[in-house]
């Protein structure tokens, strides 16, 4: 019984809230009415006995409280009524609250947009079942300077049949070019060699047919191939009974056994089709198998095998290979790393920078929002003061300036999340190909949790300083200064001030890292790439092993090729290369200079495989000897070119022209001697970012291939010239594809995508960043001016020069901002460190960029302290002395 | 802030309703006036910090309310003791005089 009423009163205080609030009203009415009656009775004066009775009765507001409290339904109905209050306060100053509001939105939408980036890149698993148990296995070799490349095949096979910590060991090619055909019109693809394993070492399921089996690694003399289903769709139309269909991959026939789904991008998202190894077993015991390094490797380990057992036992197996194969694995080292970790290494860092940025951002704009409630705090101190007086808890004060300040966070958190939600689909559509494995903006519990979490963190951030305020002052200062603050209101400026500080600091930060990634962009498009990149279209083009199986072959139709594009109207020249710079990879080997010690051997050298005409085509000067000529042709001495580097490194002050190199490591008598006939400049091989290496060219008409790239030089834009080179291409060979088709100046390019979008990023955060903190050093000197508008006026009506006035509000805003900029250099220079990794030609401690960045703040924080500092002083002084 | 008043402890406000509540059902200003007729104008009752008491005997389930009409025809909110209270008062009551028991000895022995 007890029990029940006593739940029925909560519920009725809960439920009937405002009207248990009116009874209460109603009843201290009667009790001081009565009381009232009695002391006039007592024979007091009207007046008298109704002060009495309100002075014996006490404090109304904190009766009401505590009774809110006895009902013990208070912090419900506090929350209610400060969120009312709240929202009504926030109404009451719809410019601060928009303002707060877009500025919470700007930070919580940038750290959502690149944390759900994160989240999709970094953070959630590879879409393999148990990829926690992939690993990538990789080849170090210390004196070639390698980490992480490519393995040899023979090692690949040793490690996966001695490593009893592998459950499975798979490799697979990177991504190359078939041209299938005998199915209507010829057509490119990129497809991937695979071990039969490939796929159930990933745990990928045939959506159709089946994947390859284990022996299929080996050569079996008939040929089968895994289709992703975006080709079973574009090409076959979905139809079942492709599988078991026989088509021409390279001319050759090959089966289709079964399709995978698209979406598992692997080895890289452009492949289409996959096709088993087919090693000979007798591969094995020969001498390239162990020296050709190709391969990407992925074990998965087994239950219960930790990644540093796993390692150990590797590492064994690693060590045993160089003492067993000495020839060629003397010094190879290997290492093994998570998969996921090895996927994501390179966009690591840059989305790590990314998200300190925004988080940077994120604080300057609490520290701004900060700002203004402490402005508006400010404005309402009479109120504050009153309120309390009137025995409101000053508890109660504190969580009502967070509840304002919460339900600013959840706007901005809201506005935050749809900001959030277009920025990833931004970043995904403007992003290099490739860079960001975002393929759909999806939600999940991190990305909800984070912002959640954020949105909470900022508005109790920003939410403290008012907060904290409002329950320390004391009202009777406030009330007697008539609202020009007592020590508290002097505390609580000097955390504005802070605020202010701490704002410029991160800004400066902020400003400081895009500016060093700018400085890195400007001179990388100003790094000269050895060649000229304008007007060049460059075509990959792809023969048939099986048709074109001879070099004369071969050569007779690069030859036709290169003589039909010269004839084309709007083409100065014409060449071919084996792969055209600035592609981003670059075939390297040993090589050994003649007559030097057999010990005394160079590594890492990039070969480049050109017909006669590529160093006038390219425009790359040559520094002495010649070029190659139509006499340099099968049968006739081996003649190559080297490049200027190279020709520093090994002959430097000698004459290099005559010698004779070779790409044996160690030669001997059957070794293939090169004589030097000339010197070029040096060419950036791989990237604008990349130092040109040491490289050497072979004619190609000694060294053909059935894979060259055709270097087209135009005489206007190069993409006019598609069609033409296309038809002329059909017209040699029909059942020739494309592989690649480029203007030099994409190449290019593309090579600085990844700056450039991490620069563009980076710049718009710290722009916002540096918006955002001049709003606060505008709020909190337009508010000291304000506070200082009699002050100016009593000094401009005694004759201060108005400059002078003005400069002491302006003096104080700079002395912040100077501060401010102290703070963040010292920071800066400690912090930059982190993003060496992405800059190009210049330092982490760059003065200049500092200089600059300093500049550009104290600037801006000069004009938007000297507005306010300006409108103060040209005030009226006799209004404001009125006004007081 | 107003400094907390202390002339009535807190449990002891709630003893002293009970026990004024056994007589008839009362509003909260006659409850002040008994108080402070009954212990001859020792005790002063804030008078302020009586309604939350109230509502917290309320919420107990000690005391029950109504609002009725006073003999001066004006409304008001009438507080009753419910069977659980009255059986409460009995073990408050008990706990009472144990206190103030303990508290005179201390004060005699030392």
């Amino acid at each position: 019984m007890s029990l029940l009423s006593g739940i029925r009163a909560r519920l009725r205080a809960l439920v009937h809230w405002s009207t248990t609030e009116r009874e209460l009203d109603a009843e201290i009415g009667f009790h001081l009415e009565q009381e009232t009656e009695r002391n006039l009775r007592a024979g007091m004066s009207p007046e008298e006995a109704r002060r009495r009775a309100r002075i014996d009765f006490g404090a109304a507001e904190s009766v009401r409280e505590e009774h809110r409290d006895a009902r013990g339904v208070r912090w419900l109905e506090d929350a209610v009524a400060d969120a009312r209050f709240g929202i009504r306060s926030l109404l009451r100053n719809p410019v601060l609250a928009t303002t707060a509001i877009v500025t919470l939105a700007l930070g919580i939408g940038a750290n959502a947009a690149i944390f759900s980036v994160v989240n999709a890149v970094i953070l959630r698993p590879l879409p393999f079942p148990g990829s926690d148990r992939l690993v990538k296995l990789s080849e170090d070799n210390p004196e070639k300077h390698w980490v992480h490349e490519a393995a040899a095949p023979a090692n690949y096979v040793d490690w996966s049949e001695r490593v009893k910590s592998f459950a499975s060991v798979t490799a697979y090619t990177p991504g190359g070019h078939t041209t299938m055909s005998g199915d209507g019109e010829a057509a490119m693809f990129y497809n991937a060699n695979v071990t039969g394993n490939f796929f159930s070492v990933l745990g990928i399921e045939a959506l159709q047919g089946r994947t390859f089996t284990d022996d299929e690694t080996w050569e079996k003399g008939t040929h089968v191939a895994v289709i992703s289903d975006r080709l079973w769709h574009t090409r076959f139309g979905g139809d079942p009974k492709t599988i078991g269909r026989t088509v021409r991959f390279d001319e050759v026939p090959t089966e289709i056994v079964g399709v995978v789904p698209a979406s598992y991008e692997f080895p890289n998202p452009k492949v289409d089709v996959w096709m088993p190894m087919e090693w000979k077993p007798t591969d094995r015991s020969k001498d390239w198998f162990r020296r050709a390094h190709w391969l990407g490797v992925v074990a998965r380990l087994k239950p219960g095998a930790t990644l540093a057992a796993g390692d150990a036992e590797f590492q064994g197996v690693v060590r045993q290979l160089q003492v067993e194969y000495p020839a060629t694995n003397r010094v190879m080292g290997a290492d093994l790393m998570p998969l996921q970790a090895f996927l994501t290494a390179d966009i690591r860092t840059p989305l790590l920078i990314l998200l300190a940025a925004v988080a940077l951002l994120l604080l300057i704009a609490c520290a701004n929002v900060g700002n203004l409630l402490l402005v508006q705090a400010l404005g309402r101190e009479r109120e504050s003061a009153l309120r309390l007086t009137l025995g409101a808890g000053r508890g109660r004060l504190v969580r009502q300036a967070l509840t304002e300040s919460l339900l600013l966070s959840i706007v901005g958190g809201l506005a935050g999340c749809l900001l959030g939600w277009a920025g990833t689909r931004g970043l995904a559509a403007l992003q290099p190909a490739g860079m960001l494995r975002v393929t759909g903006v999806s939600v999940d519990w991190r990305l909800l949790v984070f912002i959640f979490g954020i949105t909470t963190a900022s508005g109790l951030l920003f939410g403290l300083a008012p907060a904290i305020w409002r329950g320390r002052q004391s009202p009777a200062d406030v009330l007697k200064e008539g609202g020009r603050g007592g020590s508290e209101g002097t505390r609580i400026r000097r955390w504005g001030n802070g605020l202010v500080v701490g704002e410029v600091s991160l800004a400066l930060l902020l400003t400081v890292g895009a500016g060093l990634l700018l400085k890195s962009f400007f001179n990388l498009g100003h790094v000269n790439p050895g060649f000229d990149p304008t007007n060049v279209l460059t075509v990959g083009i792809s023969l048939p092993q099986a048709r074109y199986d001879s070099a004369a072959k071969q050569i007779a139709f690069y030859d036709q090729l290169q003589d039909r594009v010269r004839a084309l109207p709007g083409v100065s020249g014409g060449a071919a290369a084996l792969i055209p710079s600035l592609s981003g990879v670059a075939w390297t080997s040993d090589y050994h200079i003649g007559g030097r010690p057999a010990d005394q051997y160079g590594t890492e050298i990039a070969h480049q495989i050109v017909s006669p005409d590529y160093f006038r085509v390219m425009r790359v000067p040559v520094l002495a000897g010649r070029t190659f000529t139509d006499a340099d042709r099968q049968g006739t001495p081996l003649v190559t070119i080297i490049n200027e580097t190279l020709a520093k490194r090994e002959f430097a002050g000698r004459n290099p022209l005559g010698q004779l190199i070779t790409d044996d490591k160690i030669p001997d008598s059957t070794t293939k001697w090169m004589t030097i006939v000339g010197v070029v400049g040096d060419e950036h091989q791989t990237s604008l970012s990349t130092p040109p290496q040491i490289e050497m060219y072979q004619p190609f008409a000694q060294n053909p291939n059935n894979y060259m790239t055709l270097v087209t030089r135009t005489t206007a834009d190069p993409t006019d010239m598609i069609p033409a080179v296309r038809r002329a291409i059909a017209d040699l060979d029909p059942n020739v594809a494309i592989a690649t088709l480029n203007t030099m100046e994409q190449l290019r390019s593309s090579t600085l995508a990844r700056q450039r979008f991490i620069t563009i990023l980076l710049l718009t955060f710290a722009g916002a960043g540096l918006l955002l903190s001049t709003v606060g050093v505008y709020g909190v000197i337009a508010q000291m001016a304000r506070r200082r508008t009699r002050e100016m006026g009593i000094r401009i009506a005694l004759g201060a020069p108005v400059g002078r006035v003005q400069w002491l509000v302006v003096n104080q805003g700079l002395r912040l901002v100077g501060l401010g900029v102290l703070l963040g250099t010292v920071a800066g220079l400690g912090a930059t460190r982190a993003m060496r990794s992405l800059l190009f030609g210049v330092s982490p401690t760059d003065p200049v960029t500092f200089v600059v960045v300093s500049a550009i703040l104290a600037g801006a924080a000069l004009l938007a302290s000297w507005l306010p500092a300006a409108r103060a002083a040209r005030t009226d002084p006799a209004s404001t002395l009125r006004f007081e | 802030m107003p400094a907390p008043q202390n002339d009535v402890l807190r449990g002891t406000l709630e003893l002293l309703i009970l026990k004024t509540l056994t007589l008839e059902p009362m509003h909260g200003w006659g409850i002040s006036q008994r108080i402070q007729q009954f212990s001859s104008g020792v005790l002063d009752v804030n008078q302020g910090s009586l309604y939350p008491a109230l509502q917290r005997l309320e919420v107990k389930g000690w005391i029950d309310s109504e609002w009725r009409t006073t003999e001066n025809n004006r409304q008001a909110k009438y507080y009753r003791l419910t069977a659980s209270g009255r059986k409460a008062l009995g073990a408050e009551t008990a706990s009472w005089r144990r206190y103030v028991t303990a508290v005179e000895s201390i004060l005699e022995t030392a």
